[in-house]
């Protein structure tokens, strides 16, 4: 789960570390009222779970009080890269004099945690990366081991962080390998870790944390009360908050062709079989969602599986793909049939089974006889015939 | 010596009384596994009655411990279901009895979790397969042996023949299992769609390497890290065998997690075209669809022959 930049503040400052004085505000009159608080100029920053904001607009300094209205009115109902702004952050403007780079997070290659700095922050760690590879310092810390002062002293040095900060970005570096232990966290992201200051006065010049970027684990949220206080603002896609409802793997997409399956795997690969198909025939049709009913799924998640997608006005076709281990076919027989008869569908419904009471399961459709269930035996014959009905039945609505 | 472990190599079942550890206890025994024991330190001491494959009844005792459970067994290796909350201490325990092999079947245990009994493992030399995982099938060498089941594959798909499997996905692994039915396999390996787990695609790559009865691999990637490309460079540089892969998620949308906890595209990295294209690099031939990977792999065994 990715935090807002505001989310992700509180955590470091949990820790420590210090960060500009910053208000979340979600509409023009909050943001007025922040701004006095904090003093002009400020800068006032969209609340988005996407990178990139600033230069799509959601980054903009305002130095009076009409000002600030006008941004925010301007940054509120923003919609930046697919996502709808879900307030402002309001934070005193500093005076920047150099930006570092600092993250924390899972290696999976290495399976253990990357500590990854360089001097050239501000930009796209990625970006530097190429440019300057030599600027960018990595770390590993063991699983079973822990990071301390020292190494983070050493880290510190390395990147060449100007000697007299060397002991606080050491500092930092700790407590946010504290804040990424404590929290669960899979990322821990400071970009930029500012010195800030009044150029001619070394006694003011301090490291900050003006922007930050924390993703958790979601297999943690048992440790930290289902991560309840970072509950997002945002009303989720309705479709997916049903979903979630009924504790069900789904993802939506745009696409024609409603998507169901047993396994993950199985059912990224049936997404990719539709979008092959549609590509072949011409029409484009993809799938319209993810949903995994997971391993030994009953006819009750299946019919509401189906119910949700059903419910998907963009939803021409469906596609069953299960290939039954644990899960047995005619379970999920049952549910297509339960789901069919509650809704009084029509819409058109290609079913391949295999594996566990697969004869069984298509024995149960077969005695429904149900004109618009359509049986294949194999994955790509159902995903081809799947794509075709998607397909006519975008043609019929137009 | 079988690819991980040996025929009729003695197990266990960590959380063996819940109604997981049961159900598969009980389908693992009727696929021909030598399950010796349970462990359940709240229910040391009973004895859980199954059928093994002949129906003839198995009494499997249960232990407080997984070293005592190893000790009054000699059980080689452990399958844990205990649920998430639960999971590291399982392992970490299951790891310090020196099983020669761990899988771990539960989904949704914390990554910092996995890194710290992967880390543990791997100092121990100890092979965890997983979590969330599938687990381990092992075809056996000889008429008269048993294979190991540890885990949830369904059992009777597939006999014995010359091609290595190994998986990110449960359900894929059965499809690629029902394609290549006619072949066969000497094991086949779930990793696991965890973003840190015990073994990876390479090192299953590399046990199948050094195993002289598997003449092929099929590898089934995904969307998410880099276990795909890590496994490509070994290969170019170590691999005598052929490989074939399959990867799932061309289609993921950015950012989204799918369904795995490690099927996520974040950044622009970890997508299904980069993995494709790094196997493709070193001359692993990567098939659209599982049907059509199924394809090359005979294609591939045709022109050894």
């Amino acid at each position: 789960m990715d935090l807002y930049e505001y989310q992700a503040r509180q955590l470091l400052e949990e820790q420590g570390i210090d960060v500009p004085k910053a208000v979340f505000a979600q509409n023009s009159h909050e943001v007025a009222e922040a701004a006095e608080v904090i003093g002009y100029p400020v800068v006032i920053k969209a609340q988005v779970k996407i990178g990139h904001r600033g230069q799509a607009g959601g980054v903009r300094i305002a130095h009076n009080r009409d000002e600030a209205i006008l941004v925010a009115e301007d940054i509120l109902p923003m919609t930046i890269h697919g996502h709808k702004v879900s307030g402002v952050l309001v934070t005193e403007a500093k005076n920047i004099l150099h930006e570092y780079y600092v993250s924390i997070s899972v290696d999976r290659s290495s399976r253990d945690f990357d500590v990854l700095a360089t001097a050239n922050g501000g930009t796209e760690v990625e970006e530097v990366a190429k440019q300057h590879p030599e600027s960018v310092k990595r770390l590993h810390i063991s699983a079973l081991e822990d990071f301390d002062l020292d190494a983070a002293t050493k880290m510190a040095e390395s990147i060449g962080f100007y000697h007299a900060d060397s002991n606080q970005a050491a500092q930092i570096l700790l407590n946010m390998w504290r804040c990424f232990k404590e929290n669960d966290a899979t990322l821990v992201e400071i970009n930029p870790l500012a010195k800030i200051g009044d150029p001619d006065d070394e006694d003011s010049k301090t490291l900050c944390a003006l922007d930050a970027k924390i993703s958790l684990d979601n297999n943690a949220a048992f440790r930290h009360d289902g991560w309840k206080r970072f509950a997002d603002p945002i009303v989720p896609d309705p479709f997916e908050q049903r979903a979630r409802e009924h504790n069900l793997h789904y993802v939506h997409l745009r696409g024609e062709v409603g998507v169901i399956g047993n396994g993950a795997g199985l059912v990224m690969s049936s997404l990719d079989a539709v979008a092959f198909a549609g590509e072949d025939q011409g029409t484009g049709v993809k799938a319209a969602n993810f949903l995994d009913i997971g391993g030994g799924a009953s006819a009750q998640v299946m019919s509401e599986s189906l119910e949700i997608i059903l419910s998907d006005p963009q939803v021409e076709s469906v596609l069953i793909n299960v290939y039954g281990g644990i899960t047995s076919c005619e379970q999920v027989a049952l549910g297509i049939l339960e789901a069919i008869d509650q809704l009084g569908a029509s819409k058109p419904i290609v079913v391949r089974f295999d594996g566990n009471k697969a004869a069984e399961g298509l024995q149960i459709l077969a005695d429904a006889n149900t004109p618009n269930i359509h049986v294949c035996k194999t994955m790509g014959e159902a995903a081809a015939l799947a794509a075709r009905l998607g397909a006519h039945g975008k043609e019929e609505q137009q | 010596m079988n690819v991980f472990i040996e025929d009729n190599a003695p197990v266990i079942v960590q959380g063996i009384t819940g109604h997981q550890g049961m159900t598969h206890t009980a389908r693992m025994l009727k696929a021909g596994t030598n399950i010796v024991g349970g462990v359940n330190p709240r229910k040391a001491g009973e004895t859980l009655q199954f059928e093994d494959a002949e129906g003839n009844t198995v009494n499997v005792p249960v232990f407080a411990t997984c070293q005592e459970a190893k000790d009054a067994t000699g059980a080689q290796a452990s399958v844990v279901f205990v649920p998430p909350k639960f999971a590291k201490d399982a392992v970490v325990e299951a790891v310090e009895a020196l099983f020669e092999v761990v899988v771990v079947i539960t989904e949704g245990i914390p990554v910092a979790d996995s890194a710290y009994f992967v880390e543990l493992a791997l100092r121990k030399g100890v092979r965890i397969v997983g979590p969330n995982c599938p687990g381990l099938l092992t075809l056996p060498e000889t008429a008269d042996s048993n294979g190991v089941n540890l885990g949830i594959i369904p059992d009777g798909i597939v006999s014995r023949g010359p091609l290595g499997l190994v998986s990110k996905s449960g359900t894929l692994t059965y499809q690629m299992m029902e394609e290549l039915s006619d072949i066969g396999f000497t094991a086949c390996l779930g990793a696991g769609g965890d973003p840190i787990v015990g073994t990876t695609l390479l090192e299953a790559l590399q046990a199948f390497e050094a195993d002289p009865k598997t003449k092929a691999v099929m590898l089934i990637g995904e969307i998410g890290g880099n276990a795909e490309q890590d496994a490509a460079r070994w290969a170019a540089e170590h691999m005598t065998k052929p490989i074939v892969a399959y990867i799932a998620g061309f289609t993921a949308p950015e950012g989204k997690q799918m369904g795995h906890a490690g099927a996520i595209v974040s950044g622009g990295k970890g997508t299904a075209q980069d993995k494709k294209d790094a196997l493709e690099a070193v001359g692993i031939k990567v098939g659209r669809t599982p049907s059509a990977a199924a394809e090359l792999m005979r294609e591939v065994l045709a022109s050894q022959a």
